[in-house]
């Protein structure tokens, strides 16, 4: 038996040689990196080491504070939209009263946008939202809901609306999905009870529903962070020049990485936002698995 | 710990490994006499499509396959730099443009071409001397050629000139735009009748850099934003607040559906779009250089060719250009460097790719032959050639950075929040000098000091 | 009962309203996509346009940036697909491989090596983002697919996943049985373990495709050659070229890079949701 357990090495062998150069030292060498004035020009092994300079310019930085800001305002809008709407689709199709027809159908047509190329869905609302010939003011003039056409991408506000809308389009379903399995798996006996009782739907809904579904809850709104303060494909490709316009107000924790980066190629500086950038999710993470460990306590 | 051990080995293999190979492209090695491979592909870069016709003539000339490969000038920079310093897949010629023409003149990226076998220099009484100058690095070796010269003027339709003014001539049209305030009055006049002036506010950032042309950033690395930038940002306001300008921006569909006819308006968008027709929104005119004459508004013009007139603005300016080079890391030198002097010292080429185009070139040999008897059909006949020409006499080449496109990006950005009435102009100059710093921290701004 | 069908007739308009509200970016798209550029600058309608064939000359032409060399979408197409097999495969095999290594043998550091698994679920992907760049750049790797397939070789969240599905439905006197009838270990696994995983991995499989088809950020960085580009970031790329001059085929553009999701998940549709469902209760 324990000469067959080298076969272990064997099998895992091929995943941890891959991992170490594809997975760990990358994140060393951004590490690295972040100690020093890297540009992007030669091998970052060449740069100069300046110890924690660029952490202290991070801790300094007002636009890693919009930055940061700004992700959390659309992430927020959108995961708030997401969870209401997902959660009134899964308690309508649950109702063992009103016994809704055409789940899968709906399901299908709600989950559809998920699918999507990220970079095509940007591209599509960039066009469809265009302030000059964009389908939806042509559509909104047209029924007369608008007289003027609205930039939409052009202020601040209704840009980041816009973002966190695109958002919950591509996510409720998913997350109707998810939720849905959930009321799913709870017991009938739990909602026969409460009918019983004489309880009505809303009484049912905060009272036996909610409490059962928070673990499932915790688990979307965790998933749903981590992806969230990762934004950046949509505000990167709906934004002139990828800069994060306007007022730089579409400036996510990424996109701000990425510019510094590749575009004004402060190598050094952009590895000390990714760290930084670690951290507040790592922080995050733990605050809400608390929370949810708190529950199953 | 029998893992742990093999872990750190190969931890450790890994970062030497990485180190070893991690060096940029070879320079040095040199033959003095260049072989042309002619069964190697040449490979060229650009963010273009203006070689595509140039390569076929090369390849029918001299029997060399070709290949060319298009990033759009958004990414054109940050995707092909990477390229050169790996030097895996590079190609054997690369463009740039002149807003990142200076990130590279002083990298190891192109062939040194003042050294033997190119010895370009001698070639330098040949060229307007701007353009030969901004190839050069700071040591003064040669190190990218262009073929084109690209100063700008203002081309506008001359059918609305006749409309509103009852006179099409370009010095007539020149004399109305002279200074800004003539300019604005001019833009009231279009109004007027029905008419935008600009496309939008934008346009104009080309006559604050012409009328006093300084660079952004000077040989002490600070940061320079001229009186004239400043005042500039009130003239665009005003462009704005007035309604002078059709509102839509540089590049986007709108603006070249503008160049074909009447296109909607935001400002004044009516309830009923169908209502939105006629000529009330026509555009009058274009700051655009050469190559906006020859490759942008011809083309997307076509159903008025011969009625568009060229002439000045309130100040002279250039915008862009594309320089060429040979890749230093290139195994196919030969070819590339019969390429790039097709390009650029080939007067048979050039004669012909004059005729193709009608694009300003830089080489007086052909310049100097073709420019008494230039003639432009699509602008009625004009002599674009001498107006051109006479234009590039005033290009002071010091003004180009190796900072011009990020920060040209950033000013923008800020000028037409200011333009939006979202900032103050303290504000903006203030946004604007903090996301210079912020972009290039070794640029030393008015904030440093305080 | 009639309060009911009120109430029910209600919650259908607001579900169907729903459901158009969801689609309607969609149907601008592929209506958009049959005008030309002057007719959805005047204005947005539903009646489509008579410009599709016209749309698709136009797409093609400026895509086909060099002759012979750069073949527009199409190539596009095929670049996602290679990646995105290769992908899935080396993913699929691979975490099958490390998640029996795990389960099936006793070995020094294995409980050090799977908690790191478990950590390495948690860092985001940008965090070595810049040091991948530098890596590959190194390496010489830059501007091929190695870097987008190799590293699938270490999915660290398949391979939780599928040690789970291991630990729910294997019993280890199966492996026994097999090794009294003389089977070596390596057969074993792809004999009997890899078919008694294969729901496991293929549930895993088309997360997994799905999500390399659509990958945008490590492609945009390491890919240079446009004649290289996945399709995601073709479109992106597109957004700065001579094709977006022209909106309807700028909008046919977007409506054919989505369509191969769109007809793959008409006929998988039921699966997929049910794997969402199943994965997110097992949690």
């Amino acid at each position: 038996m324990n000469s067959k357990n080298k076969y272990g090495y064997l099998f895992i062998s091929p995943f941890f040689i891959v991992f170490s150069i594809f997975g760990v030292y990358p994140i060393l060498l951004s590490l690295y990196m972040s100690f020093t004035d890297y540009k992007g020009i030669g091998s970052p092994y060449s740069a100069n080491w300046v110890g924690l300079q660029q952490y202290a310019r991070l801790i300094k930085d007002a636009y890693f504070l919009q930055a940061f800001i700004n992700t959390w305002k659309i992430w927020g809008v959108n995961i708030i939209l997401q969870l209401a709407l997902a959660l009134i689709l899964a308690v309508i199709f649950s109702d063992m009263r009103l016994k809704l027809k055409g789940v899968s159908l709906f399901r299908a047509i709600f989950y559809l946008p998920n699918l999507m190329t990220v970079s095509s869905v940007a591209l599509l609302f960039l066009y469809i939202l265009d302030w000059h010939h964009g389908a939806l003011n042509g559509l909104l003039l047209r029924a007369g809901l608008i007289s003027k056409p609205v930039n939409w991408l052009g202020q601040p506000h209704t840009a980041q609306l816009a973002v966190s809308l695109i958002q919950t389009w591509l996510w409720f379903g998913h997350t109707f999905i998810i939720i849905f399995a959930g009321i799913e798996g709870i017991s009938k006996d739990y909602f026969e009870a409460a009918m019983i009782d004489g309880a009505n739907r809303v009484q049912t809904f905060f009272k036996v529903t909610l409490p059962l579904l928070k673990p499932i809850m915790i688990y979307v709104v965790i998933t749903s962070l981590i992806g969230g303060l990762q934004l950046f494909e949509i505000p990167f490709l709906i934004s002139q020049n990828g800069l994060g316009g306007p007022e730089g107000s579409l400036v996510t924790m990424v996109l701000y990485l990425f510019n510094q980066a590749f575009k004004y190629r402060n190598f050094g500086y952009a590895a000390a936002v990714a760290y930084g950038l670690f951290l507040i999710i790592l922080v995050f993470s733990v605050i809400v698995f608390k929370g949810m460990f708190k529950e199953e306590v | 710990m029998k893992m742990k051990k093999y872990l750190s080995i190969l931890l450790s293999t890994v970062v030497v490994a990485t180190s070893l190979v991690g060096c940029g492209p070879k320079t040095g090695e040199k033959s003095k006499t260049l072989e042309v491979k002619k069964d190697k592909v040449l490979r060229v870069w650009s963010f273009t499509d203006e070689l595509k016709k140039p390569l076929e003539y090369f390849e029918k000339k001299y029997g060399i396959k070709t290949e060319l490969t298009i990033i759009p000038t958004e990414n054109y920079a940050s995707k092909i730099q990477p390229v050169l310093e790996s030097g895996v897949g590079a190609p054997d010629v690369f463009t740039a443009e002149i807003a990142w023409l200076k990130q590279w003149t002083d990298l190891p990226y192109w062939e040194n071409l003042s050294e033997d076998p190119y010895n370009a220099d001698e070639w330098e009484k040949d060229y307007v001397p701007y353009v030969f100058n901004l190839g050069k690095d700071s040591k003064g070796n040669v190190k990218a050629l262009s073929w084109q010269a690209t100063p700008g003027g203002f081309i506008y339709k001359r059918w609305i000139a006749r409309k509103v003014w009852g006179n099409d001539d370009p010095a007539f049209v020149a004399e109305k735009l002279s200074t800004m305030e003539n300019f604005l009055k001019a833009a009231e006049e279009l109004k007027k009748a029905g008419y935008k002036i600009l496309p939008d506010e934008g346009a104009l950032r080309w006559f604050a850099k012409g009328s006093d042309p300084k660079p952004w950033v000077n040989e002490k690395n600070e940061l320079q934003l001229t009186q004239a930038q400043i005042d500039f940002m009130d003239y665009q306001k005003k462009l704005r607040d007035n309604e002078y300008t059709a509102m839509a921006p540089e590049w986007s569909p709108a603006w070249f559906a503008s160049m074909q006819g009447p296109v909607p308006v935001n400002a004044g968008w009516e309830k009923d779009i169908n209502k939105v027709k006629g000529n009330k929104t026509e555009v009058f005119g274009y700051v655009m250089p050469t190559w906006g004459l020859h490759y942008v508004i011809k083309p997307n013009a076509k159903n008025t060719a011969g009625d568009w007139g060229l002439t000045n603005g309130p100040s002279p300016y250039f915008w862009g250009g594309t320089w060429i080079g040979i890749y230093s890391g290139s195994d196919n030198k030969g070819a590339a460097w019969e390429f790039v002097k097709m390009m650029t010292h080939d007067e048979e080429f050039l004669n012909w790719w004059y005729k193709e185009t009608g694009d300003l070139l830089s080489y007086k040999p052909v310049t100097d032959k073709v420019k008494d008897s230039a003639s432009d059909s699509f602008l009625k006949g004009q002599n674009h050639y001498q107006f051109f020409l006479k234009e590039a006499d005033k290009i002071n080449p010091n003004i180009v950075t190796k900072y011009d496109q990020g920060i040209d990006n950033i000013w923008g950005n800020v000028v037409s929040e200011y333009v939006n009435g979202k900032k103050t102009k303290e504000e903006a100059i203030n946004e604007f000098y903090k996301q210079v710093k912020n972009a290039y921290p070794e640029i030393i701004t008015p904030l440093d000091k305080k | 009962m009639n309060k009911r069908n009120f109430i029910r007739g209600i919650l259908y308009a607001f579900l169907t309203l729903l459901a158009i509200t969801c689609l309607i970016p969609f149907a601008m798209m592929i209506i958009n996509s049959t005008r030309s550029n002057t007719e959805i600058v005047r204005g947005f309608s539903i009646i489509p346009g008579k410009s599709l064939i016209e749309n698709y000359k136009n797409m093609m032409y400026h895509m086909d940036v060099s002759d012979g060399v750069f073949k527009g979408i199409w190539l596009g197409y095929k670049n996602s697909f290679i990646i995105a097999v290769s992908v899935t495969v080396l993913s699929g095999y691979f975490s099958a491989l490390t998640a029996y290594g795990f389960f099936a043998y006793e070995f020094k550091g294995k409980k050090v090596l799977f908690i790191l698994i478990l950590l390495m679920m948690m860092v985001p992907s940008q965090l070595g983002l810049l040091g991948f760049f530098e890596l590959n750049k190194a390496l010489k790797t830059l501007d091929t697919y190695i870097p987008l397939i190799i590293p699938s070789i270490a999915t660290p969240f398949t391979v939780f996943f599928m040690r789970q599905y291991l630990v729910s439905t294997m019993h280890p006197a199966l492996i026994e049985a097999a090794r009294i009838d003389g089977a070596g270990e390596i057969a074993i696994f792809h004999k009997i373990i890899l078919p008694i995983m294969m729901p496991a991995i293929a549930t895993m499989s088309i997360f997994t495709f799905i999500g390399a088809w659509n990958n945008y950020l490590v492609p945009l960085v390491v890919i240079f050659s446009p004649e290289k580009y996945p399709l995601p970031v073709l479109m992106g790329y597109l957004k700065g070229g001579k094709v977006a001059e022209n909106l309807g085929s700028m909008y046919l553009a977007i409506s054919m890079s989505v369509a191969p999701i769109i007809i793959a998940f008409m006929f998988l549709s039921k699966y997929i949701i049910s794997s969402i469902s199943a994965g997110s209760v097992k949690e």
